[in-house]
């Protein structure tokens, strides 16, 4: 377009725009040198072409767009300012300054620039809420069950050595520590607990024997807290008041005499003699705080003597704790847990 | 009050606290732990009996139970809404006969296990990565 407005007014009229030119009042050196060198490829143009043709054109008839066209060569700025209409701009939001050397000063770098990582900054603060699309698929390729392959493999072949170190670390929870106590009296435990042998359980009460579990071990820990299977329970519940004074300390064996003396009244005799004989039977995983253990002693009214101890205190209590009070009893339990803060020894019933 | 819906068998939540987890973890607490949601049986120090569904067990024993019955010593028969025992305080804990014990156990362990390492590196991916690669 602007080339046939050359050449439309190319015939004539040739003398009114260089009357123009010349009727500028401030030209540049520039436009000096351009109107010398105009000039002469007008005496040199020979075979116009359609450049050659069209810089002196420009130079006359294009002025007005040219001259006026800031991304141009032949810009002037003088005729631009007395223009009546400003220079289109080819950024309209485009940073306006006062003068040159705030422009100087702002490629500087003065304050506020816009620095590449600053405006980075900035934009990433004004989009904060907002879901980024590029971080929600980095995301989805970080994601375990993800179907996206190709992601999946670099994260993979990354992420594969640190589990592998991971691994290396040993596994250590309760079923792994039981194992570990080969040596220790836990040890031995573990032992029962792999061969499968039957143990019997001292319970206490707040002093003194309360009664023996019989059963196998599964689990164990530290604090010798127990999961036991298959467990029969004989016990005692604790006497109250004075009985404790007064009565000899329960052990096994006596626990299992009056056991005998509740099911059978008769043998009394008999299962004292038995008892003196049993008495020095020790077990090896001695780790008893047994309170008392008596060997000897008068223990022909023993048994009578607790028992009617216990009838008198009976008079005030409900007829169900009569019946119970100060008596042996046994109870089966499939499976059970024992704190082991209540057990007294173990011990490995012989096979 | 309206009669409340059946609770959900177990809450299958492990401790929050690290602590808890790690005490949790190496003793037999973790039995106890999965028995979250059964009806059993404690038995405590003072000869008292206490059956119940089991709520929550900490890695101290410290056993909560809702909808009790509680037995005394003398056999007087309590009703109650909800019971806290303290670890301590528990001498045995019945385990009912349909639960397996092994497998309770490492059921509780890996969920343990699992939620340690739910946000580590290797079993979790991090999103920006801490090393050039």
């Amino acid at each position: 377009m602007r080339t046939e407005y050359y050449f439309r007014h190319g015939a004539g009229g040739n003398f009114s725009h260089d009357s123009l030119l010349r009727s500028c009042v401030a030209v540049s050196n520039m436009e000096e040198r351009e109107r010398v060198s105009e000039t002469d490829r007008k005496e040199t143009a020979s075979n116009p072409e359609l450049e050659r043709d069209a810089d002196p054109n420009v130079e006359e008839e294009g002025e007005d767009a040219e001259t006026l066209d800031v991304c141009s060569e032949h810009f002037n700025p003088l005729r631009a300012l007395y223009a009546p209409a400003a220079p289109p701009l080819p950024f309209p939001n485009i940073k306006c300054f006062n003068n040159v050397s705030d422009y100087e000063s702002f490629l500087k770098g003065g304050r506020g620039r816009a620095k590449p990582e600053n405006v980075e900054k900035k934009r990433r603060k004004a989009m904060k809420g907002v879901a980024d699309p590029e971080r929600i698929e980095r995301l989805k390729k970080l994601m375990v069950n993800n179907p996206v392959a190709e992601s999946e493999e670099g994260e993979s072949s990354s992420s594969s050595q640190p589990r592998r170190r991971r691994k290396q670390k040993p596994l250590r929870n309760v079923l792994t520590r039981m194992p570990l106590c080969k040596g220790s009296p836990l040890g031995e435990l573990y032992r029962c607990v792999q061969e499968r042998i039957r143990v019997k359980v001292h319970i206490r009460t707040f002093k003194g024997l309360r009664g023996v579990c019989s059963g196998f071990v599964v689990a164990f820990d530290k604090f010798w807290n127990l999961a036991m299977v298959d467990v029969d329970e004989t016990y005692r519940e604790p006497l109250l008041g004075e009985a404790i004074y007064h009565e000899k300390a329960l052990t096994v064996s006596r626990l299992f005499e009056k056991l005998r003396l509740q099911e059978d009244p008769g043998a009394a005799e008999v299962g004292e003699k038995q008892e003196k004989a049993g008495e020095p039977k020790e077990t090896p995983e001695d780790r008893s705080d047994r309170p008392a253990e008596s060997r000897g002693g008068g223990r022909t009214a023993e048994p009578g003597q607790s028992e009617s101890a216990a009838d008198k205190r009976d008079e005030g209590n409900v007829s169900q704790a009569r019946r119970k009070y100060g008596k042996v009893h046994t109870r089966h339990i499939n499976q059970l847990f024992v704190r082991g803060e209540n057990v007294i020894l173990i011990n490995p019933q012989p096979l | 009050m309206e009669p409340e819906a059946p609770a959900p068998p177990a809450s299958a939540e492990v401790v929050n606290s690290i602590r808890e987890r790690t005490i949790a973890e190496n003793s037999m607490v973790v039995l106890l732990q999965g028995l979250q949601g059964e009806v059993t049986t404690v038995d405590l120090r003072n000869e008292c009996t206490a059956r119940g569904r089991v709520l929550n067990v900490d890695a101290f024993m410290n056993v909560r139970l809702e909808d009790v019955l509680y037995r005394d010593r003398q056999g007087r028969r309590t009703q109650l809404q909800d019971l806290f025992i303290t670890g301590r305080n528990v001498r045995y804990v019945h385990i009912p006969d349909h639960v397996d014990i092994m497998e309770t156990v490492q059921n509780q362990l890996a969920k343990i296990h699992r939620v340690r390492n739910f946000a580590s590196e290797g079993g979790g991916r991090k999103e920006f990565s801490k090393k050039t690669k």
